[in-house]
């Protein structure tokens, strides 16, 4: 019988070409395959979320990441869209109390099996592994950390200032500054004009002198801590940070100064540990500046804690479940937190993980140690600049509050403490 | 000779026109209309996050009018708007008299004066911020040139940074202003101007008396035009000063995807942009009646 081709025929060998990988895959042996969107496109963080990736493949993967480059919202717009047409990612990036407020718009996976599985919630700080678990179960997992109250010393600002002796609290930080500004340093202190970085000097200043205000303030939104003497206090020294930077930086990025860090026209820069990977990117050496645990009034180090985490979100598939505990098993091990870390110039959120060996620098071994002994010292608080402490909502009001503060010196500090407290509860 | 053709009927020679007309305008007019109407939804419903169904009155509309930012972005707008208007309006205005002098090179100026509307605003803001910024822009090089007291620094200064906007926002635009003045200069009829000189008016009087006088209509273009442009202004001062020193230049329009994608208050950022359309609507509406009344009487006369 010579084989015609009919148009019966051609539907039904189409519809079982199309039906056969799904077949395929329903019949065990599934191959493990992962849709992550992450807004890490280029740079350092491009290079270890690719690692990230290969080593996904070597262990039998199929990796698919959609980078959204550009800021954190345009990674959610395109999250907030996938969830709303159904078809959420496997993984996602996110972090902070965002996990907890949008876990609530889609369903996510219980990690607590794998978790338990791995011993990992032994070696997480307390307050990072609660952000990750909102409603008692793991949902998402922390990936690395930065702290973002590192203190960055330039080499020649110290010799202007003829001083060697790091400042630990905020007493002896603000002499140095008076000492380098005397040694002709122009700008004592480094900045940018960008929101983060102003709220950046106001929870270092904060925490600073009190990490228990602190705590009570901004990650508890307690309202006599908010009425408190301690944010005065705080505010008056982000005054005193403000009037030794450049007024003239205007909406620019902290980096586009380090080369006048690092030539010592700037003396000091608080920002976070991710400086140090753009400082190397920029091809300044280890010697052209010491980095150091941002000022605390009563000596002990503490660490205001930035975690880039994923998030898992449910899918039915059986390939993508497998995907997601593969996922969620390399990003709990110390190898890969190990390789992802000396790339992005973070360090490992496992406190287990040691920082002696090669290829870690100075700086990362010093934040480890910083936020070891915070965490021993009940000090490793959550970053409020980088929406670790409040939801985006809550932490835009405060920072509308300090950015407007850091830039009009008519604001007295009582007034900005009253503003503040005012901002919290009008974004209640 | 060719043989003629059998002839359509009416509505079928014509089908391509309506719909390259009709297509085209009915959606988007849809798609204008439906998303209109459903910010103006969300704008009464607690979203966050996602949209949700709910009702909250007036609750988001109360909270953007109380806040700081909306209050300092609505001043600004009045500010900006009229400024950038009447001062793009004019420079363009003088541009267009002055090439309309016969000069010769009149194609190239015309052309380097049009030219920064073809810069994206994010360019002209991020150029602008360079300039602009007293450490490395037109201030440091004035003190570079030995004029050491000079003081340009309206960016980093509160109360002075919204004129920067104007000022980057004027770079760009008045080109356009120009060019529709230039056109209406020219379509003046030249024996009005003929019959003036004849009298023995000079030139002074005859721009006075008689070619301004017919400019009206193009002025009035030229200001909703830029009217509106200003109301929606977004990427310019994103580049430019992102809102600040502080919030100092904030614009209704940053308000908007302030709180809509950053602070992830859905009904408050649709609360605001309903109250943009509300102000765009002052500023359309009584222009639309204008020209409605301008038809009647040129129907009647």
């Amino acid at each position: 019988m010579p084989i015609t081709t009919t148009r019966r025929r051609l539907l039904a060998g189409s519809v079982a070409t199309l039906a056969f990988p799904a077949f395929a895959r329903a019949q065990g042996a599934v191959k493990p395959r992962l849709t992550a969107i992450s807004q890490w496109s280029a740079g350092s963080d491009g290079a270890a979320i690719t690692a990230l990736g290969k080593k996904f493949e070597e262990k039998g993967g199929v990796w698919q990441h959609s980078p959204v480059p550009g800021f954190t919202t345009e990674m959610m717009n395109k999250l907030r869209a996938q969830i709303m047409a159904g078809d959420p990612p496997a993984c996602s990036q996110l972090k902070g109390p965002e996990i907890a407020a949008w876990s609530k718009i889609a369903p996510t996976v219980d990690l607590d099996a794998v978790v338990a599985a791995a011993g990992y919630e032994k070696v997480v700080a307390p307050d990072l592994a609660k952000l990750h678990k909102p409603g008692g179960k793991w949902i998402a997992l922390p990936l690395q950390i930065y702290s973002t109250n590192m203190l960055f010393l330039s080499k020649r600002a110290m010799d202007k200032a003829k001083a060697d002796k790091i400042p630990v609290t905020w007493a002896e930080f603000n002499d140095l500054a008076e000492k380098m500004k005397a040694g002709g340093v122009a700008f004592p202190i480094a900045n940018g004009g960008t929101r983060p970085d102003d709220g950046q000097k106001f929870e270092a200043a904060l925490a600073g002198i009190s990490p228990l205000a602190y705590r009570a303030a901004i990650m508890n939104l307690e309202k006599k801590a908010l009425e408190g003497p301690e944010i005065k206090a705080a505010f008056a020294q982000v005054r005193k940070i403000a009037d030794w930077m450049d007024p003239n930086v205007g909406a620019q990025h902290f980096s586009t100064n380090l080369k006048r860090f690092v030539d010592g026209d700037m003396g000091m820069m608080i920002m976070g540990g991710w400086a140090q990977g753009v400082l190397r990117n920029a091809g300044f050496k280890f010697e052209d500046f010491t980095i150091a645990p941002g000022p605390s009034d009563n000596g002990k180090p503490v660490f205001l804690l930035n975690a880039d985490a994923f998030i898992f979100w449910q899918r039915k598939e059986a390939d993508l479940q497998a995907g997601q505990t593969l996922m969620a098993q390399l990003v709990m091990d110390p190898a890969i937190q190990t390789m992802y870390s000396q790339i992005t110039g973070s360090i490992p959120v496992r406190t287990d993980v040691d920082l002696s060996g090669e290829g870690w620098s100075d700086g990362q071994r010093t934040t480890a140690k910083a936020l070891k002994d915070a965490i021993a010292s009940n000090q490793a608080v959550l970053s409020m600049a980088h929406n670790m402490a409040q939801e985006n909502g809550m932490t835009a009001a405060m920072i509308d509050v300090i950015t407007e503060y850091v830039k009009n010196k008519t604001i007295k500090p009582e007034q900005a403490a009253t503003r503040l407290a005012e901002a919290v509860e009008g974004a209640r | 000779m060719r043989p003629a053709r059998p002839a359509l009927p009416e509505w079928v020679r014509r089908l391509p026109e309506y719909l390259m007309i009709w297509v085209p305008l009915l959606l988007s007019a849809a798609h204008l209309v439906s998303f209109s109407l459903w910010t103006i939804w969300i704008s009464f419903t607690p979203s966050t996050l996602i949209p949700v169904t709910g009702w909250v009155g007036l609750r988001n509309y109360s909270a953007v009018a109380a806040s700081r930012n909306w209050q300092i972005a609505f001043d600004n707008l009045l500010l900006f708007g009229s400024a950038f208007v009447v001062l793009s309006a004019a420079t363009g205005l003088i541009l267009a008299i002055l090439l309309d002098q016969r000069i010769r090179g009149e194609n190239v100026l015309r052309s380097i004066f049009l030219y920064p509307l073809a810069v994206s605003f994010v360019v002209t803001g991020t150029v602008w911020s360079w300039l602009l910024n007293p450490g490395l822009g037109i201030q440091k090089l004035v003190h570079d040139l030995g004029w050491t007291s000079f003081r340009f620094d309206w960016l980093i200064d509160r109360d002075m940074a919204i004129w920067t906007i104007v000022i980057a926002a004027i770079w760009q635009s008045s080109g356009f202003a120009m060019a529709l003045f230039l056109a209406g200069l020219r379509s003046v009829d030249a024996d009005i101007i003929k019959a003036a000189q004849i009298d023995g008016a000079g030139p002074v009087r005859i721009y006075r008396r008689i070619i301004l006088p017919s400019l009206w209509p193009i002025t009035i273009t030229v200001v909703v035009i830029q009217l509106q442009f200003a109301i929606s202004t977004f990427d310019l001062v994103r580049a430019l000063t992102n809102g600040g020193p502080g919030i100092a230049t904030q614009l209704p329009a940053l308000v908007v995807y302030d709180l809509m994608f950053q602070r992830s208050l859905l009904g408050r950022g649709a609360a605001a942009a309903v109250l943009m359309l509300l102000i765009l609507l002052a500023v359309l509406l009584p222009y639309a009646a204008w020209r409605y009344a301008q038809r009647r009487r040129a129907a009647y006369a």
